[in-house]
C-alpha cells in the first residue's frame, strides 16, 4: 500500500475539520475564518467551494455529516454546535455547547450522537497545573433533536474525542496526556490511562505545560486506542518534539502500552490526526513536520512499522479515508503568509490534500 | 548550579520551594549567579516611615518573549489577523480589548494603552535590551536599564532597601537568561545593579521554615560573597556585591525574613496561583515599603511561535487578573498617583499565523500599557490599521517611551550623564519627544 502524490484544493482559510460523502463527490471543511464550506472536488472552475450561510463567530473546528446526507453539524471555537441543512445551505439549529472552545467533535458510528470536548487551560497551581474544569469537558448531543444527552468530567483542556466502533464507548484525551474512556449509555467513566510522553513543562522558557494528545481513535476491534501528538521538547516553543503515536490496551488492568512509533521512522512536529484504514490493517498519522521527511504516514496495524509516507508541506489537522480505502483526504492549513502590502489582500492558506492510495 | 531537569511533571511543588536555610547554604556553597535572597525583608514596620514618605515607584511587569497585541490590547475582530478570541467592550466607550481580558476591560478608564509602538529590533535579546535601556546598542558602551536609571535618579541610597529589584523565579529563559546575567546598570555603576530574586523555580514559598538566626544568615551571605569575589577577581563585580551585601546585611539585621505565607491568603487567591501572580503581589508589597523600581518577569513564556492561542488562553487571563489586582490595589491604597505601572514585552507578534499555529516576532506595530504616576488615565494612544499590520498614523519607539516614563516620574529625560572619559550620553537621546497624550 502506498500513498501517492497528492493533489490540492485551495481554501481561503485553514481547514480544521472535514467530512465527505461516501463517494467523495462532496467534501465539507470547517475553516479558521468561521465558515463551513461545501467543496466540489471535480469542479474545474474556481471557486470549487460554496460557503454555508451561517458561520461560527470564531474558528470552525469540526464538521460531521449525518448518515442521511442531509445534515451537517459543525463546531467552533465559539463553543457552538450548528446544524446545517445541506440542500438549503442554511442552519436550522444552534446550540451553545460550551463556554469555551469546542476543540473537536466526533460522530457516533450510527450517527445518532455527536460528542464535543472543551476546556480552557488556566493556571491552577504554582507550576501552572491546569485548573479544574468550570463546566463538563465532554458533552454528547442527540443529532436528531439537539438535546444534551450526556456529560462527562475531565481535566481541561480536552483536545480530542472519538467513539468506539460499536458506539458503546467514548474516549477523550487532554493536554496532560490523560485519556478517559466513558460508557456512553451508562453515563460513567469506565477506564483511563495517562501517558507522560506527549506533554512537557518547559523551564527553559516557560513555566507551564504544553502539548498533550491531539488525536485518538479506537482500533477496529475496540480493544485498544491509538493516540497521537508530539513528544516533549527542551524548548517548548520550538514545536520540534518527536512525532509520536502510542497504542494502549485500555481494557487491561492496569492499561498497557502496546507499542509506539519506531525509532528511526519519525521526524519532529505535532501530529494531530490518526485514523485506521478501512481494511483495518494499517493506520494513518498526520500533522506538521518541523524536521524530517514526511507529515503523513501509514503504519502497519500489526507491528507498527511505517509503510508509506508523504510530505504535504502543510499542517494536517484531520484525516479521512473513503470507504473503499482508495483515497485519503487531509484537511490542512499553511502559514497565513503576509498580507500583500499593495493590495492588502491575504493569501489562501487552507488546503484539502487528496491522496490516492495504491496497492 | 541546580538539579538536573526532571521528567516533566515528575517533581512536586515542594521540590520547588527552596527552604530558606538551604537557600542560604546554597549561596554559600555554590557559584550561583548574583541571586540574593531578600525574602520578606520588607514587611518590617521599620520601613513604614519610608513607605509613607515614598517618593515615586515603578513596577514593570516585563512580559518577556513578547505577548500578542491581538490577544490583549488591540483585537481585530473579524479580520484574518484576529485569531480565535473575540473582543469585548471596555469601560472606555468605543474601546475594545481582547475577550481574554475581561477584568482589565472594567478598569480601562484607569489604564493607558499605547497601540502604536513601532521599534526596529526583531530579535529577543537585542529587543529586550532596546526596550529596557531605551536606545540601540553602541559598541563599547553599556547603557543602563530603566531600573538602574530610576535607581540613580530617584533611588535612596541611604535606605536599607534595594533601589532596583528584579523578581524572576525562572533561572532560565533563553535569551532573557543572558540579559539577566548582563550588566544592567551600565555606566551608572554596580550600586545600581538590581538585586535579583530567583534561582530555582520559586523561592517564594517558604511557608513553614524554621527561622534561621541572623548570624547564620549573615555568615552564609558573607561566605558567598567572599567566594564570588575570590573566584572572579573583579573589582567591579566585588563592588556590586559589596553594595548588595551592605543592603542585605542591613536589612537582615533589622528585619525578619520574608514569609509569603504570612501574606493575606485573600490577596494570594486574588493574584492567582502562578508564580507571576505571587511575584507581582510581592512587587506590590515592595513598592508599599518604598522600593523605587521593581521589575517582575516570569521566564520567557510569551514567545509563542507555536501553540499561540493554546498558550495565550492561559497567559492572558493570568495577566488580566494580575494587572486588575495590582492597579486596583494601588489605587485603593492611594499609591497609584505615585506608582508607575508598566506592562510590556520587547515587541509584538505577527498579524499572520505561521505554519506551526504560532505568531512570530513583530516590532512593526504593537501595544503596551502604562498607568499611574504622572500619567492621565483612560487614554488609548494611536491605532493600527484594520489588520494590525502597520501603525495608522503616529507611532512611538523606545526613545519616546523612555522620554515619557522619565517625564512622568519627574526626571529630566534629556539630562546629560556625568561621565568621565566617555562620549556624551543623555537619558534619552536625540531629544525624542514624549507621548504627550498620556502625560498628566
Amino acid at each position: 500500500m502506498k500513498l501517492e502524490k497528492p493533489s490540492e484544493i485551495f481554501l481561503p482559510a485553514g481547514a480544521l475539520g472535514f467530512a465527505a460523502v461516501p463517494d467523495g463527490s462532496r467534501l465539507y471543511a470547517a475553516c479558521m475564518d468561521g465558515q463551513v464550506l461545501e467543496i466540489d472536488p471535480a469542479k474545474d472552475a474556481k471557486p470549487a467551494y460554496v460557503p454555508f450561510a451561517d458561520k461560527h463567530t470564531s474558528y470552525a473546528t469540526g464538521c460531521a455529516l449525518l448518515p442521511d446526507g442531509q445534515t451537517l453539524i459543525s463546531a467552533g471555537y465559539d463553543g457552538a454546535l450548528i446544524w446545517h441543512d445541506i440542500a438549503a445551505k442554511r442552519s436550522f439549529r444552534r446550540v451553545q455547547a460550551h463556554q469555551f472552545w469546542s476543540w473537536q467533535i466526533a460522530l457516533s458510528p450510527d450517527g445518532e450522537l455527536v460528542a464535543s470536548v472543551t476546556g480552557q487551560y488556566l493556571a491552577g497551581g504554582e507550576k501552572y497545573e491546569p485548573a479544574p474544569e468550570s463546566e463538563p469537558s465532554v458533552k454528547i448531543y442527540d443529532t436528531a433533536s439537539g438535546d444534551l444527552v450526556q456529560t462527562f468530567s475531565h481535566v481541561p483542556p480536552v483536545h480530542c474525542v472519538t467513539f468506539s466502533p460499536d458506539g458503546q464507548y467514548l474516549a477523550a484525551g487532554n493536554m496532560m496526556g490523560e485519556v478517559r474512556i466513558y460508557d456512553v449509555a451508562g453515563g460513567r467513566q469506565v477506564g483511563g490511562f495517562t501517558t507522560p510522553d506527549f506533554t512537557c513543562w518547559g523551564i527553559i522558557k516557560s513555566a507551564h505545560y504544553i502539548g498533550g494528545i491531539f488525536g485518538l481513535t479506537f482500533a477496529p476491534d475496540g480493544q485498544s486506542i491509538l493516540c497521537c501528538g508530539m513528544g516533549p521538547m527542551s524548548d517548548p516553543m520550538a514545536a520540534n518534539g518527536k512525532m509520536t503515536w502510542q497504542r494502549w490496551a485500555w481494557r487491561e488492568n492496569p492499561p498497557k502500552m502496546l507499542g509506539q512509533i519506531h525509532d528511526g521512522e519519525h521526524g519532529s512536529g505535532l501530529m494531530e490526526a490518526v485514523c485506521f484504514h478501512p481494511d483495518g490493517e494499517s493506520f494513518l498519522m498526520a500533522g506538521r513536520q518541523a524536521q524530517g521527511t514526511w507529515n503523513a504516514a501509514l503504519f502497519s496495524a500489526d507491528d507498527g512499522k511505517l509503510i508509506s509516507s508523504v510530505d504535504t508541506k502543510s499542517r494536517v489537522t484531520h484525516a479521512h479515508f473513503t470507504p473503499d480505502g482508495q483515497t485519503l483526504y487531509l484537511a490542512a492549513t499553511q502559514g497565513q503568509g503576509k498580507r500583500d502590502p499593495k493590495t492588502k489582500q491575504w493569501q489562501d492558506y487552507g488546503r484539502i490534500h487528496v491522496v490516492p492510495i495504491s496497492v | 548550579m541546580s538539579d538536573p531537569i526532571k521528567r516533566p511533571g515528575s517533581c512536586t511543588p515542594d521540590e520547588h520551594r527552596l527552604h530558606r536555610r538551604l537557600f542560604l547554604k546554597g549561596l554559600a556553597a555554590s557559584g550561583v549567579a548574583s541571586v540574593t535572597s531578600f525574602s520578606g525583608l520588607f514587611t518590617n514596620s521599620v520601613f513604614a516611615d519610608i513607605a509613607k514618605r515614598a517618593q515615586k515607584n515603578v513596577i514593570l511587569l516585563f512580559l518577556t518573549g513578547a505577548p500578542s497585541q491581538f490577544e490583549t490590547w488591540d483585537p481585530k475582530p473579524g479580520r484574518p489577523s484576529s485569531g480565535p478570541f473575540g473582543s469585548i467592550p471596555t469601560s472606555i466607550p468605543g474601546v475594545h480589548f481582547s475577550s481574554l481580558m475581561p477584568r482589565c476591560a472594567t478598569i480601562a478608564h484607569k489604564l493607558n494603552v499605547v497601540r502604536c509602538m513601532h521599534t526596529k529590533q526583531p530579535e529577543h535579546l537585542q529587543a529586550i535590551n532596546l526596550i529596557t535601556r531605551g536606545a540601540p546598542d553602541r559598541a563599547g558602551f553599556t547603557r543602563p536599564t530603566l531600573g538602574a536609571s530610576v535607581s540613580a535618579a530617584i533611588g535612596q541610597l541611604d535606605i536599607k532597601l534595594p533601589n532596583f529589584i528584579l523578581l524572576d523565579p525562572n533561572p532560565e529563559g533563553n535569551e532573557f537568561k543572558g540579559y539577566k546575567a548582563s550588566d544592567l546598570a551600565g555606566w551608572l555603576g554596580p550600586q545600581h545593579q538590581p538585586v535579583r530574586l530567583g534561582g530555582t523555580f520559586t523561592q517564594l514559598r517558604r511557608t513553614t521554615d524554621a527561622m534561621t538566626d541572623d548570624s547564620e544568615a549573615r555568615e552564609a551571605l558573607r561566605t558567598y560573597f567572599s567566594r564570588r569575589y575570590e573566584s572572579e577577581h573583579s573589582s567591579r563585580m566585588a563592588a556590586a556585591e559589596n553594595a548588595a551585601f551592605e543592603k542585605v546585611k542591613g536589612l537582615m539585621s533589622s528585619a525578619d525574613l520574608f514569609d509569603i505565607a504570612k501574606l493575606p491568603e485573600k490577596d494570594r487567591a486574588r493574584y492567582g496561583p502562578g508564580t507571576f501572580g505571587l511575584h507581582t503581589l510581592m512587587a506590590r508589597q515592595l513598592s508599599e515599603q518604598g522600593a523605587p523600581f521593581v521589575m517582575v518577569a516570569n521566564g520567557m513564556p510569551w514567545d509563542n511561535h507555536t501553540f499561540q492561542h493554546e498558550i495565550h488562553q492561559m497567559l492572558v487571563p493570568e495577566l488580566d487578573r494580575i494587572l486588575h489586582c495590582l492597579v486596583t490595589d494601588l489605587d485603593d491604597r492611594g499609591m497609584l498617583d505615585h506608582t508607575l505601572v508598566i506592562a510590556m514585552g520587547e515587541f509584538g507578534r505577527t498579524p499572520w499565523l505561521n505554519p506551526a499555529r504560532g505568531r512570530d516576532h513583530y516590532p512593526n506595530a504593537w501595544s503596551m500599557m502604562m498607568t499611574g504616576c504622572g500619567l492621565k488615565r483612560g487614554v488609548i494612544v494611536g491605532a493600527t490599521d484594520e489588520d494590525g499590520v502597520d501603525p495608522d498614523g503616529t507611532s512611538y519607539n523606545e526613545q519616546n517611551l523612555f522620554a515619557t516614563i522619565f517625564t512622568a516620574l519627574g526626571i529630566d529625560p534629556y539630562a546629560e550623564y556625568d561621565l568621565t572619559n566617555m562620549p556624551t550620553f543623555h537619558r534619552v537621546e536625540d531629544h525624542a519627544e514624549t507621548i504627550k497624550d498620556i502625560l498628566a
